[in-house]
């Protein structure tokens, strides 16, 4: 086998660590897969490209894994993507069949899994095929679609999340542009320390880890409710078998195909996918009353769904350098730091590191599955954790991760710091988090592909609408995403104004 | 013929700026149109309540949320005077007695053990084993 001239064994080590890491994390309600990423990534500086794969990918099928824990046994997802597994999940726990929810969750994920690999597999070099002619109009246009989708999907109105989006571009530009070497938009005083504008793994794991710490201690790190309750030992109900997905197979499949391609768009996260999948399961069910009271089927959609967002969130990140959601914004981060540039070219360019991670794909899903198959009863501890003693351990991570990221800046540190106090305002006052990174991950290139655009057409703006049919599939999915927004925000109106 | 609104006036000594400008003003644009919907919003309510707006959750922890601001600020510059290690065992103590909210027996030897703990493992296997530069 091939696989084995690309794959060594420390990176399998690697991966077994990173799963092993993610759950833990992801079992911990306020942890998420991203921040297991964000925390880890200054690590795979030292590491060799295949490797710090195999490790990140293990973090984030782990991650995403983890948060069923809590989600069945204590009705807290444990990650936002498994907040529809509480629906189902809990009440089995209440009827003493934890462990067998537990178990049918992580069946679930398996298959959900390999289901978005397998998609992953067989559609990403093919679009990357077809994102190589696309024109800096068409890229530009791209972007643009990825901030108008996400902006429409998130909650709070669709005008704050576009603010979001075009404030992150905003913060983006700070620095020097490449073009001419000029500088703009420079706070005085900080001309040296932002030539290159602000870093962007310090203001990730600002807004995501320090921002989240910000707001538990603002709520006083109180134990949540769980922390304080025993949990009793579960009842030996029914068993787990798999004759339970007996008649489940049009559900996996169809919650997995939905994770998979929600994750496919720019910028939409795990919660959409599950919830997307768990409304569609319930009106497929043949029994929609029983939904919610503790039906394996609740679960099974829940939990295919969001592990096949995965593999469908790595597709326009692979193909066209657009990360599908916030976790795989920062794997952006990890190909920065060993130099490899994302884009259409990157499966043809760089053919070893498309198997490494499709092979890390593969084993980081099947470790997942043996860890928590086997000794599920032991990572169901780990939702006992106090609170005091895993957030100093982050706070810290977050800070040599920071500084260490590019060789010991201790402007990197502030950076962290500003934006963990960033992350921690902005959704109070109405601006979110996910289109804002999205738009400071793309600004740049947002701008350059814009003043490529004109360049070549001397000025003339009306380039973006006459450039061949590309440009105007893509308006065309500009415009549907905006007006799906405008059309949902009406009807959840009406829906208000009734009850 | 191109209406000249729709062409751009393209110097080099200014691509740097050509973006940046419609970024700003599209900013503009966005915020007076919220801040019109907002106003839209709290007149046809005839202003049942007057304008509230609370940044705080209510009963939020003052003395942790400060406390954390305060312990984030103080750390960095810990770092540059007095060295990773101490500068990180004295902070993690410090933050770990804050978060438990009490200060007795068990508290300090749980932050102790933590703060000991965590910086050293952090230390060597970031410092030592993978040869990452630390504060």
């Amino acid at each position: 086998m091939l696989a084995f001239e690309i794959i060594t064994p420390t990176t399998i080590l690697l991966c077994f660590l990173g799963v092993f890491i993610g759950i833990i994390m992801g079992a911990i309600p306020g942890m998420t897969a991203t921040m297991a990423i964000a925390i880890f990534l200054p690590l795979t500086y030292v590491l060799e490209m295949v490797d710090s794969i195999g490790l990140l990918i293990g973090l984030y099928v782990g991650g995403i894994s983890g948060g069923l824990v809590p989600a069945i046994l204590l009705n807290i997802p444990g990650t936002p993507s498994s907040l529809c597994t509480t629906f189902d999940g809990y009440p089995m726990t209440q009827k003493g069949e934890g462990e067998k929810a537990l178990k049918i969750g992580i069946t679930a994920s398996i298959i959900g899994g390999f289901f978005s690999l397998t998609i992953l597999y067989l559609f990403a070099p093919f679009l990357a095929s077809i994102a190589i002619d696309f024109s800096s109009v068409d890229k530009f246009l791209i972007i643009v679609f990825a901030l108008t989708i996400i902006a429409s999907i998130t909650k709070g109105g669709l005008l704050a999340g576009i603010f979001s989006g075009i404030l992150g571009i905003f913060i983006s530009l700070i620095g020097r542009f490449p073009d001419n070497n000029e500088m703009r938009l420079m706070p005085p005083g900080l001309e040296e320390q932002l030539v290159y504008g602000f870093s962007l793994l310090p203001v990730l794991i600002g807004l995501f880890a320090i921002g989240q710490i910000l707001q538990e201690a603002e709520d006083g790190m109180k134990p949540a409710t769980h922390q304080k309750k025993d949990l009793n030992k579960p009842k030996q109900g029914k068993k787990f078998s798999l004759k339970i997905f007996n008649g489940q197979y049009i559900n996996i499949i169809r919650s997995s195909f939905l994770g998979t391609f929600i994750g496919m768009l720019p910028g939409v996260g795990g919660s959409a996918a599950s919830i997307t999948a768990y409304s569609q399961t319930k009106s497929f069910s043949k029994h929609p009353e029983r939904m919610g009271t503790g039906e394996p089927e609740g679960i099974i959609s829940s939990e295919s769904a969001n592990n096949g967002l995965i593999g469908g969130a790595l597709i326009p990140l692979l193909t066209l350098g657009i990360p599908g959601d916030s976790t795989t914004a920062i794997l952006i981060g990890a190909f920065l730091l060993q130099g490899i540039e994302i884009g259409p070219l990157f499966i043809s360019s760089n053919p070893d590191l498309w198997s490494g991670i499709i092979i890390s794909l593969v084993i980081a899903n099947i470790v997942m599955f043996v860890l928590m198959f086997f000794s599920i009863k032991y990572f169901a501890k780990i939702v006992f954790i106090p609170k005091h003693i895993i957030f100093p351990i982050i706070i810290i991570m977050c800070v040599v991760g920071s500084y260490a990221i590019n060789n010991g800046v201790m402007f990197d540190v502030w950076t962290l710091l500003i934006f963990g106090l960033l992350g921690y305002i902005f959704p109070k006052i109405g601006i979110q988090i996910a289109p804002f990174l999205i738009g400071f991950i793309l600004g740049m290139e947002a701008e350059k592909y814009f003043i490529d655009s004109l360049k070549g057409s001397g000025g003339d703006l009306s380039v973006f609408f006459t450039q061949g049919p590309i440009a105007i599939v893509l308006w065309i999915l500009i415009i549907g995403s905006l007006a799906y927004a405008i059309v949902d925000n009406q009807k959840s109106k009406k829906n208000q104004a009734s009850t | 013929m191109i209406p000249a609104f729709f062409t751009m006036n393209m110097s080099f000594d200014e691509y740097h700026l050509i973006f940046p400008r419609i970024i700003i003003s599209l900013l503009i644009i966005l915020a007076v149109v919220i801040v019109i919907q907002k106003i839209i919003k709290m007149i046809r309510k005839k202003e049942k309540r007057s304008f509230s707006f609370r940044f705080f959750s209510e009963n939020y922890d003052a003395m942790k949320f400060y406390g954390t601001l305060l312990l984030l600020l103080l750390y960095p510059l810990a770092l540059g005077l007095i060295g990773f290690l101490p500068a990180s065992i004295l902070f993690m103590f410090a933050i770990t007695v804050l978060y438990a909210g009490n200060f007795n027996k068990k508290t300090i030897i749980v932050s102790i053990s933590n703060s000991l703990l965590a910086s050293i493992a952090v230390w060597y296997v970031f410092g030592r084993l993978f040869e990452i530069t630390l504060p």
